[in-house]
């Protein structure tokens, strides 16, 4: 069994007096899709941003690939493979959506000569080509030289998506990106979320769309109250009792996995 | 070239060269309300080494463009800490101070100014000029260009995406000020006389909004601040009073119709597709 | 003699207090820093200099004087709240800015650059304290800003309008659904800093008997390290970074000499930026740090 890509070791986190996210552990090995489950409030997007740095731990160690990242500051984990998405969609108002996607190419060339490519200089630069190459692979090219501001709550979730990919991840987070989506919108995510994972990255995703997570994820990880109540195949998830608990008795969520 | 004419072109290209100082920063999100500082300094350092140690007048410029540099460097660090209006407080109280420092280092001057002897001429301040265009306009479309518009929209985003968030904001305020001290060097050699005076907040406030009235969303807009703020004197043969009194009322138009400024990037698009309608779309 | 100079300091404070209100209240409500505040002053200023040598009461210099204020703040607020509400956080500060700048320089093109002398009205009185002289009409100052910083305390507390105001100051959106006329309290915000600025204007006229179109620049801008100094949206906060900022002048004067003020009043502005954001009494504003 080859070592995990991502593993949690008792971490907690604590906001003021309220303790948010209690021991979590858990492991996830190369290539697999995990789903993060639970309430409203359970720390989901919490554990997220642990894992990308936005915040420090109070305890335990977070590794990626056997390397402990606990103390590494968030710009550094993107650089070593760890990308993510945002559950409100969070695109760079006053950039196009090309560069919206470029923004993230640094993390694969993080120096001071990274930054001085000209990459706007010229429309033939090659990581402009290699960025909208990336945007045309899922439909998205004529959007491009638009602003981001206008476009449909779809089309800038799919971006972002893009965007995260940019940075080559071996790992990706995924916060809630078939939220708002509607059902066409959300079999192209699915498209889209199978070939990269194809592509070998492994996949931690934050969903309550029990549809989208019985068709897509092999195993699920359950949280409540910060905690990790179960871990489990995706398609027994429904029967476990505790899990069902934690839903306060929201049988029919469940009807559909099972 | 007639004297007069002569005036105009060297104003313009100082004022050019002020306003990408002041054009970064703001593209990374920080209102600078200490240019005039900044261009203090280098107005004084230079002249220094040209009164006092007789230095040539370039290499004394760039000596004063350097040790600005090293000052904002400097000033940075504390200041950077800070975000939004008391970043913008910060710049500001730090201008005062060192306005206020020359004005009582008699060494050069003090309340009494500093006459400088060395002179620079038009034509080296118009290459300096372009010069400065050149090296912006080249450093906007690096990827330093899309960062530090993207720190300054989301720095958190910007965090997790990789990029290096204080550094970025470091950078553009050091090259900002910088650039600053290089306008104020080569004023000192052109008009041969300095005062603490002259650089003080309102000089940073009429840089900061011809720049803004320009528009800050392309490497187009700050010329344009620049032009209209030089040549309206120019244009309207009033005093000098009213050419401020109009450039308010355009500021405050602008402000209530058109806060991104004159040149944006859909302008911008909107001139290259009539010109080359050829162009690829999208 | 050094408990001299405090009573100066204390007297020259009371006028960045009055200014310093208007800024930190301006600012706690609207989170907005409102740069044509010294223009305002400089105005009510000039307005005083020029009645008086009218040959005008001042009885009327007054009221005209904080009417002028009054009147100017509106215009500002119609220039720069609608644009509050758009979203674009930098537009009014940058509005306001263009306003000090219109008023500056409609008042070189009235009246010159050269600072006009107040000839005040009434006969310049002193009270002996031991060996310190205080001024009367300084300490009337004194005891007037204290006092209307007081009144508009208690107005913020006790009144509707208060309450209608502290509920905008914590968020617009809740504020109107909560039933607060937005629309006609938020000019009401720009009218009190107005008139509070026009106030101090007319006072640091009368008792330091000067005014120019850089009165506003020279005098009126310390407040805003007044403001900071502090605690940035507190009125008790501005009252006391105001009396600081008046000390640490006068003090500068007498011990380093008039040239160093500057780089005293804004180094200690400087100073509380890096070291204590949230200024001596702490502000309605808290983060101010990345």
């Amino acid at each position: 069994m080859s070592p995990p890509i991502l593993a949690l070791e008792a971490v907690s986190k604590s906001f003021g007096g309220l303790r948010v996210i209690e021991d979590l552990s858990f492991e996830i090995l190369p290539g697999e899709r995990v789903a993060l489950i639970g309430p409203n409030g359970a720390g989901k997007t919490t554990a997220f941003n642990l894992i990308t740095g936005v915040f420090p731990v109070d305890a335990g160690r977070i590794l990626l690939d056997g390397a402990d990242i606990t103390r590494l500051p968030a710009r550094k984990r993107i650089r070593a493979g760890l990308a993510r998405t945002f559950q409100n969609v969070r695109l760079l108002a006053h950039l196009t959506v090309l560069e919206n996607v470029m923004v993230a190419q640094y993390a694969r060339n993080a120096s001071l000569a990274g930054i001085l490519q000209p990459v706007n200089l010229r429309a033939g630069n090659r990581w402009q080509r290699a960025a909208r190459a990336a945007l045309e692979a899922v439909g998205l090219g004529q959007y491009a030289a638009r602003p981001t501001g206008g476009l449909p709550y779809g089309i800038q979730k799919r971006v972002e998506l893009v965007r995260a990919l940019a940075a080559q991840p071996r790992v990706l987070l995924l916060d809630e990106p078939a939220a708002g989506l509607n059902p066409a919108e959300t079999e192209a995510l699915r498209e889209q979320l199978e070939t990269i994972s194809a592509g070998g990255v492994t996949l931690l995703v934050v969903e309550h769309d029990m549809h989208f997570i019985g068709a897509f994820c092999r195993r699920v990880v359950v949280l409540n109250f910060g905690c990790k109540i179960a871990e489990c195949d995706a398609d027994a998830v429904g029967d476990d009792p505790r899990v069902r608990e934690a839903y306060l008795g929201n049988q029919t969520a469940f009807a559909h996995a099972a | 070239m007639s004297g007069y004419l002569e005036g105009v072109l060297v104003l313009l290209a100082i004022n050019v060269i002020l306003a990408y100082a002041a054009f970064l920063p703001i593209v990374a999100g920080q209102l600078n309300l200490g240019v005039a500082g900044f261009m203090a300094t280098g107005a004084y350092v230079s002249a220094y080494l040209t009164n006092a140690h007789a230095w040539l007048p370039v290499p004394a410029a760039l000596a004063g463009m350097g040790l600005t540099a090293a000052l904002a460097l400097v000033v940075a660090v504390p200041i950077l800490r800070t975000r939004g209006i008391y970043l913008a407080l910060a710049t500001f109280a730090f201008g005062q101070v060192v306005q206020a420092t020359i004005l009582n280092l008699n060494v050069v001057g003090g309340a009494s100014g500093y006459p400088v002897a060395a002179h620079i001429g038009a034509a080296v301040i118009a290459a300096f000029a372009v010069v400065v265009f050149v090296l912006v306009y080249l450093l906007f479309h690096t990827r330093f260009g899309i960062s530090v518009t993207a720190v300054s929209d989301d720095e958190l985003v910007a965090d997790q995406m990789g990029l290096s968030v204080r550094w970025l904001q470091t950078a553009a305020f050091v090259i900002g000020s910088a650039i600053a001290g290089l306008a104020g060097a080569l004023q000192a050699h052109h008009f041969s006389y300095i005062e603490a005076q002259g650089f003080n907040v309102l000089l940073s406030i009429y840089i900061v909004l011809y720049v803004l009235l320009g528009g800050t969303q392309t490497i187009y807009g700050p010329l344009l601040g620049a032009a209209v703020f030089t040549l309206l004197p120019e244009l309207l043969r009033g005093s000098a009073q009213w050419r401020y009194v109009i450039f308010a009322g355009l500021i405050l138009a602008l402000m209530t119709w058109r806060p991104q400024g004159v040149v944006t990037r859909s302008l911008l698009r909107r001139l290259l597709d009539w010109r080359r309608p050829a162009a690829e779309a999208a | 003699m050094l408990a001299q100079q405090l009573v100066n300091g204390i007297m020259l404070g009371s006028v960045y207090a009055l200014v310093a209100v208007a800024f930190t209240f301006t600012m706690g409500i609207l989170r907005f820093l409102n740069f044509s505040i010294p223009g305002i002053f400089m105005v009510a200023g000039m307005v005083t200099w020029a009645m008086l040598k009218g040959g005008a009461s001042l009885f009327l210099v007054v009221p005209a004087a904080l009417a002028a204020g009054a009147a100017l703040s509106w215009i500002v607020e119609r220039l720069t709240y609608p644009q509050m509400s758009r979203g674009d956080h930098f537009v009014p500060l940058v509005s306001s800015m263009a306003f000090l700048i219109l008023l500056e320089n409609l008042m070189l093109v009235a009246w010159g650059s050269d600072q006009q002398r107040v000839v005040p009205p009434f006969q310049s009185v002193s009270a002996r304290l031991g060996d310190l002289v205080i001024g009367v009409p300084q300490l009337l100052g004194l005891v007037l800003a204290v006092g209307v910083v007081a009144v508009l305390d208690l107005v913020l507390r006790r009144t509707g309008v208060g309450r209608g105001v502290r509920a905008i100051a914590e968020d617009t959106e809740t504020a109107t659904l909560l039933g607060v006329s937005v629309d006609r309290v938020v000019p009401l915000v720009f009218m009190i800093g107005g008139v509070f600025t026009a106030l101090a204007g007319v006072l640091f006229a009368l008792n330091y008997q000067q005014a120019s179109p850089f009165m506003g620049e020279e005098v009126a801008l310390k407040a805003i390290s007044a403001m900071v100094v502090g605690g940035m949206g507190n009125i008790w906060g501005a009252i006391v970074g105001g009396l600081v900022i008046g000390i640490v002048e006068t003090a500068a004067i007498h011990l380093f000499g008039a040239r160093t003020v500057d780089i005293w009043v804004y180094g200690l502005l400087l100073a509380i930026l890096f070291v204590r954001p949230t200024g001596l009494l702490g502000g309605a504003i808290a983060k101010g740090r990345a």
